[in-house]
């Protein structure tokens, strides 16, 4: 569960970016924040894992037996945090020279021993769990293949692989699909969706016929605030809300 | 155990190249008898050394100048020379320039040869020929640009745009003016930089060369070291660091200034 | 346009004057390389025939032994030295500026640091030996690798660093499985070439007392034994040329087997 209560950030050079975000995350929920690019959708995520310190507010995670606070903590114990919490990045983050098995396992990195990982690297158990992933991804057969031979989809689902090894509290996405083709979108969101049921996933769209087809819930980010809370099946006129009149007239004609 | 033999089994494939590796550190070692103790032990004559460097002889400052000026004298003529032939070996060895096929072979041939040839040896050769002094330096330092340069050079030809030349060739161009008219402005930045480079190069040479009698600072610097003059040899030390410096400067300077221009173009 | 046309005239008839005057103080003239001539034609009769049997001497096997180990070592300790500093060098990898300054300060003052210089003081601290040698190897690596190090962690993909960060990975971690996958081939070419360097560097220092094969063809050129020195010759060229076989055959296993896994 996360509770995110009055986050704050600003830009390098000082103009607030976000002013005041406040939302909570349930197990069972598929969150998706939608806003215009540049309105700081990506700088929320990296508060929510820390990558990023915000300015004021809290980020709390409650992972059942802890209760942990993201924010104000540094080094080791904002590692040992970040440990559980599952981030899927825009485009392929992954390590293109190692194979697609080792980038699932460096999900684990931070929880073996620095000293291990250079020496000795990971054990049976966790190359049978980190197999078990690929699995649940549909991308077993390619666990030995180098990461850069794959294709865009493939790669963001041994993202998803190395998140879930990762045994998340809550799982980020940060436009996971956006440089993917329909398709690949599809079977993308198709394996991301029903984890919602293990743990929380907070997403960030681009598109908000894909948060109607796919979340629990919709909120929508404006001028540094959530301008909208609420049914992923958002009407016209609370799309212009979020995108101003232009966008909002372009999308739901698409839609 | 199971486990355990499965991650022997893992290692097995980076077992061979570590091994190997491992047994040539400890037996090269063993040849340069490599001591940690040796260092250890130099500590005290570093210090010592020090000691007796500091503060630098100034008084033979002035007798150095006239030393360095040789040293980067040597290196210039070198390498005014070794641009000369570099520049006719490269045109004999480029494709778009020279349409014989064996020729152009044996210039290939001459200059991959003459990079295989440690400088050593053919510094050794020029002064068993022409006798100590600059003058088989200078030789050296030409030579050995044929190798290095030969190649960079001709690797720029190479790459220059052919429909260019033959553009020229077409409205009845002889091939010495489709050189100097449609190659060599589009090679020059890269012929500059190169030999600029190669001149940073001969200058380090040119100071080691004093080693075998060329003359020079580096001369000054190991005749001091032999007669244990360690102030001297720090004042040798200082104009030695100077020059390498201020020549850096100057071929980055003059880089910039001509290949800036070029580029901006 | 002008001014740069004569910026470049300028320059071409002060190099030219400058050219013609070293000649003439360096005495050097047409003359001297006319006297050398019959030099050359005595040079190469006595070379030939090689005497082959110098190389029956276990002095000179052993030199060969210990010029190979000398660049060996000194490149393998100049690259792991030189790892280490671009560590440090590395902007996305140090975020302390005055450290990276200092690195890369350090490395180009070691770069600007001609190897003879490095070689005489290690002889007065260390005394001869292939021991200096190989020192002086490692250290004359150092600034050349350690830049091209750097720049080679510089320029990896960023992302997957933030990726690996976002897991809780510490910072060595980041380093060994997203930074090293990345610059591995570049760190072996670029050590391999060093290697080569040095070999040739290490055949210079047999002359200031470094020991190895440089050492014995420098003696043998001394004492006018130009049929040894032939026969040397021979073998350092041979050698090098081992050595470069191997070298390639090493790139060629290590890199093309990355890039076909």
């Amino acid at each position: 569960m996360l509770s995110v209560q009055n986050v704050a950030k600003r830009l390098p050079d000082g103009r607030p970016l976000l002013k005041d975000i406040s939302f909570e995350a349930k197990k069972g929920e598929f969150i998706g924040i939608l806003g215009e690019s540049g309105v700081g959708k990506t700088v929320l995520l990296r508060c929510i894992n820390g990558l990023t310190a915000p300015d004021s507010g809290d980020v709390v995670i409650n992972g059942g037996d802890t209760v942990v606070k993201v924010n104000g903590k540094r080094g080791q114990e904002l590692r040992v945090i970040q440990q559980r919490i599952g981030m899927i990045f825009q485009g392929s983050m992954l390590v293109k020279r190692l194979s697609v098995l080792e980038n699932v396992l460096t999900g684990r990195l931070g929880r073996i021993s620095t000293i291990r990982s250079l020496l000795y690297g990971f054990t049976e158990d966790e190359m049978t769990v980190a197999l078990e992933q690929l699995e649940r991804v549909g991308i077993k057969n390619l666990a030995h293949r180098r990461a850069e031979t794959l294709s865009g989809g493939e790669m963001q689902r041994v993202a998803i692989a190395r998140a879930l090894f990762q045994e998340p509290y809550l799982l980020l996405a940060d436009e996971p699909v956006a440089n993917l083709d329909p398709k690949n979108t599809e079977i993308v969101l198709d394996y991301l969706k029903p984890l919602a049921k293990e743990v929380a996933i907070v997403g960030v769209f681009h598109a908000p016929e894909l948060v109607s087809k796919y979340c629990t819930r919709a909120i929508g980010i404006r001028d540094g605030v959530v301008c909208y809370d609420g049914s992923p099946f958002i009407s016209p006129s609370k799309l212009e809300d979020i995108y101003g009149t232009e966008r909002a007239v372009c999308t739901t004609s698409v839609a | 155990m199971k486990t355990h033999f499965k991650a022997l089994a893992r290692f097995r494939k980076a077992l061979l190249p570590v091994f190997g590796l491992s047994l040539l550190l400890i037996g090269a070692s063993a040849v340069v008898r490599l001591d940690l103790m040796d260092l250890v032990r130099g500590l005290p004559r570093g210090l010592a050394l020090l000691r007796h460097m500091v503060p630098p002889e100034w008084s033979a400052m002035p007798r150095m100048v006239g030393p360095a000026i040789e040293t980067v004298q040597i290196a210039f003529v070198g390498t005014g020379f070794g641009i000369v032939l570099a520049f006719v070996f490269s045109l004999l060895a480029a494709s778009n320039v020279n349409a014989n096929r064996a020729l152009r072979e044996l210039a290939r041939g001459i200059m991959s040869a003459e990079r295989a040839l440690p400088d050593l040896i053919v510094i050794l050769l020029f002064v068993a020929i022409v006798g100590l002094g600059p003058f088989p330096a200078v030789m050296a330092l030409s030579v050995s640009a044929i190798g290095m340069l030969g190649k960079l050079f001709a690797d720029a030809f190479e790459e220059v745009d052919p429909r260019s030349l033959e553009a020229l060739a077409a409205v009845g161009a002889s091939k010495m003016q489709v050189i100097q008219y449609a190659l060599i402005p589009q090679v020059m930045p890269s012929l500059i930089a190169n030999s600029l480079f190669r001149f940073e190069v001969n200058i380090r040479l040119s100071i080691f060369l004093g080693v075998v009698g060329a003359g020079g600072i580096g001369s000054e610097l190991i005749m001091a070291t032999r007669l244990l003059n360690y102030r001297t040899a720090l004042s040798a030390i200082i104009v030695i660091l100077v020059l390498v410096m201020v020549c850096e400067r100057i071929s980055d300077a003059l880089k910039k200034a001509v290949i800036g221009h070029e580029v901006l173009q | 346009m002008k001014r740069r046309s004569l910026f470049n005239t300028g320059l071409g008839v002060v190099l030219f004057v400058a050219f013609v005057w070293s000649l003439v103080d360096l005495g050097i003239s047409p003359r001297l390389f006319w006297r050398g001539l019959p030099h050359f034609f005595r040079l190469v009769s006595e070379m030939f025939p090689p005497s082959w049997e110098v190389l029956t001497e276990p002095d000179i096997l052993w030199s060969v032994v210990e010029t190979l180990s000398m660049a060996f070592l000194g490149t393998f300790f100049g690259a792991a030295a030189a790892f280490v500093l671009a560590l440090w060098a590395a902007s996305n990898l140090t975020p302390s500026r005055l450290v990276r300054e200092t690195v890369k300060a350090l490395m180009a003052a070691e770069r600007s640091m001609p190897t003879l210089v490095v070689v005489l003081v290690l002889i007065v601290v260390i005394g001869l030996g292939p021991f200096t040698g190989m020192v002086t190897v490692a250290i004359g690596s150092i600034g050349m690798l350690g830049r091209l190090f750097a720049e080679a962690m510089e320029n990896v993909d960023p992302r997957p660093l933030d990726s690996l960060k976002s897991t809780g990975a510490s910072k060595l971690q980041i380093i060994r499985y997203a930074v090293l996958p990345q610059v591995v081939p570049s760190l072996i070419a670029n050590t391999l070439y060093r290697f080569d360097i040095n070999l040739r560097t290490v055949l210079f220092l047999g002359v200031v007392g470094g020991g190895g094969i440089g050492f014995h063809l420098h003696l043998a050129m001394s004492l006018f034994r130009y049929a040894d020195a032939l026969a040397i010759t021979a073998v350092i060229l041979s050698v090098i040329w081992m050595a470069e076989q191997l070298s390639n055959h090493l790139r060629s296993v290590v890199i093309g087997r990355e890039t076909l896994r």
